[in-house]
């Protein structure tokens, strides 16, 4: 066996769990459905607005769907802490990070799956998509480290929050704010002048921005956010700012989760 | 198998819940933790765990330090808790295979000891049904098995009979007196029932406000308080009515009072002859004469009453 099989064991543990609350898969499936299918054709129509804008809503749909997938995800580790066998978890001889990665693993799993799904309503919807191979790979590496820096908050606050009610209670702020003023649903140069400023700095928008230009071939967002003119260096700058969000988040978590299970 | 060197606890906030114990548990032992809620025994589990980290103090499991190899500690040792901890929605399968991988147990000795324990235990006809079904007892039994599929040597398990009713739990206390026998498993066992440390534990350390005041055999706790004692019920003043039984060589240093009850241990006399003194002398309304029990050890060393009869 190897050093990792333990968190293969905890990965599969959370899946099973997860398989068993189908809520967990469908319903952050549902919002990003409704976009796709209902809200970009609709503001499409009403906006008077071409096929650029139903793909641009597309791919900023994925800004709504990591976030409140992986807020979703989160609660489990309240049900595991408060009626499941998260104790049994911190008694078994694994390094406690193991239980947090574990977790992620699905997340990021069940993340990936509704992605995909989003896509595909996306093109069955008639939405184009103008994705080279190397398109693809900047919008894989945006939206999975994304994903990794959103699951780190979830389970951050998973650990901070006594309740499950607490917990749903910050979920708009976390998820749902953010997508507002990242540039999801139009440029961030069309919001007030300081709140660009504030959208420059939110991982969310060079999420978005990466996301883009991998899947739609345009940079405009990265342009947006630093006003440079190769958007291969840009690209690049604006991975390593997601790359931070999710390095620095997952290791907080796994700080705060092995303090709060260690009293 | 379990050695306890100055044991301290403080939490934040400064409430001190473990004032630097020590004990040691020898191989094969069952060895009772004993208090009331909130003397301290959750908190040492914790400790020995290693999911309570200490504030002074050392503790080994299997001969490794909590502190310092606590991955080491956790690879020879299993707990099972007071409250239920498992995976409800899995099937009680899934909670022992669970255990068994995170233990690094090979699969086909992981199926051998799982049949074999759930056969042992009652529970073979559920294993395939999802632990949110079973009952107190039968989820409590799956808790133990899984405790045992890894084969540890030591064993924690924290109250272990608490809210189960007086049938199950009887069953239960039978399947753990079964664990140790003839095995070198050592179980450390927490309760606050008495009778539950009487009947499973080869030696129990009684825990009062987060200090150890009494450890030994059970047996030899309760003879320290003589062969029989007498209780009586004071009519008038309770230092005065003392005083006089100690003039009649009744009452030892050793007499002890909760409320209104004085509790004589006697040595030098019978009960016969101390519940006719006392009647002559007209101090006591009500009188009775019986074997000192482990409450009465720890009403002695505490002056609170451990716990209400199980």
């Amino acid at each position: 066996m190897t050093a990792l099989a333990p968190l293969a064991t905890l990965s599969r543990r959370r899946f099973q769990l997860t398989a068993r609350t189908p809520r967990e898969l469908l319903v952050p499936l549902v919002t990003p459905m409704l976009f796709a299918l209902v809200i970009a054709p609709a503001l499409k129509e009403a906006l008077h607005t071409g096929a650029a804008y139903e793909a641009f809503v597309a791919v900023g749909t994925v800004g709504l769907l990591v976030p409140l997938n992986t807020m979703f995800s989160g609660l489990g580790v309240i049900v595991d802490r408060e009626n499941g066998a998260q104790r049994e978890l911190l008694a078994a001889p694994v390094p406690r990070a193991f239980l947090v990665l574990g977790n992620l693993t699905v997340a990021l799993a069940v993340t990936a799956f509704q992605i995909v799904a989003l896509i595909l309503f996306a093109l069955a919807r008639g939405i184009h998509f103008n994705a080279s191979a190397a398109g693809v790979g900047w919008f894989t590496a945006a939206a999975v480290l994304f994903a990794i820096g959103m699951y780190g908050t979830a389970e951050t606050l998973a650990n901070r929050v006594p309740k499950q009610e607490e917990y749903i209670a910050r979920v708009p702020a976390i998820a749902i704010v953010p997508w507002f003023l990242a540039g999801a649903l139009f440029p961030i140069t069309a919001l007030p002048g300081f709140l660009t400023w504030v959208a420059r700095f939110l991982p969310l928008t060079h999420g978005l921005a990466l996301m883009r230009y991998g899947l739609l071939g345009d940079a405009s967002g990265l342009e947006h956010i630093w006003r440079m003119s190769n958007a291969t260096a840009m690209a690049a700058l604006s991975l390593g700012v997601v790359a931070v969000f999710a390095a620095a988040l997952t290791a907080v978590s796994i700080r705060v989760f092995a303090r709060a299970a260690l009293r | 198998m379990i050695e306890v060197q100055e044991l301290r606890k403080v939490y934040p906030g400064g409430v001190e819940a473990v004032k630097g114990i020590d004990f040691e548990v020898a191989p094969g032992e069952i060895f009772g933790l004993l208090g009331p809620n909130g003397a301290g025994k959750s908190t040492t589990i914790g400790m020995l765990t290693t999911t309570i980290r200490p504030s002074g103090g050392t503790a080994r499991v299997g001969g490794f330090d909590v502190a310092e190899s606590p991955l080491a500690a956790r690879r020879v040792s299993s707990v099972v808790f007071q409250e239920a901890v498992v995976d409800r929605t899995l099937s009680g399968r899934a909670n022992l295979e669970l255990h068994a991988r995170l233990w690094r147990v090979a699969p086909r000795v992981a199926r051998e000891r799982i049949a074999e324990l759930s056969g042992a235990l009652g529970i073979a006809e559920l294993l395939d049904r999802p632990v949110g079904g079973y009952s107190g007892g039968e989820r409590r039994r799956l808790e133990i098995a899984r405790s045992l599929v890894s084969e540890p040597r030591v064993v924690f398990l924290d109250e272990p009979t608490v809210g189960l009713d007086p049938r199950i739990r009887h069953e239960l206390l039978e399947v753990i007196g079964r664990l140790s026998s003839g095995s070198d498993l050592t179980i450390l066992l927490t309760t606050h029932y008495l009778d539950e440390a009487e009947r499973l534990c080869d030696r129990v350390a009684v825990m009062h406000e987060g200090r150890i005041v009494a450890l030994d055999r059970p047996q030899r706790l309760r003879h320290a308080l003589g062969r029989e004692l007498v209780e009586l019920r004071v009519r008038d003043d309770l230092p005065a009515t003392l005083a006089v039984l100690r003039a009649h060589g009744i009452a030892a240093e050793d007499a002890f009072a909760v409320g209104s009850t004085l509790t004589l241990p006697l040595r030098d006399v019978s009960a016969g002859e101390a519940i006719a003194t006392i009647n002559d002398l007209g101090v006591a309304s009500a009188i009775s004469a019986r074997e000192p029990t482990l409450d009465d050890v720890y009403l002695r060393l505490t002056g609170d009453r451990l716990a209400p009869a199980a």
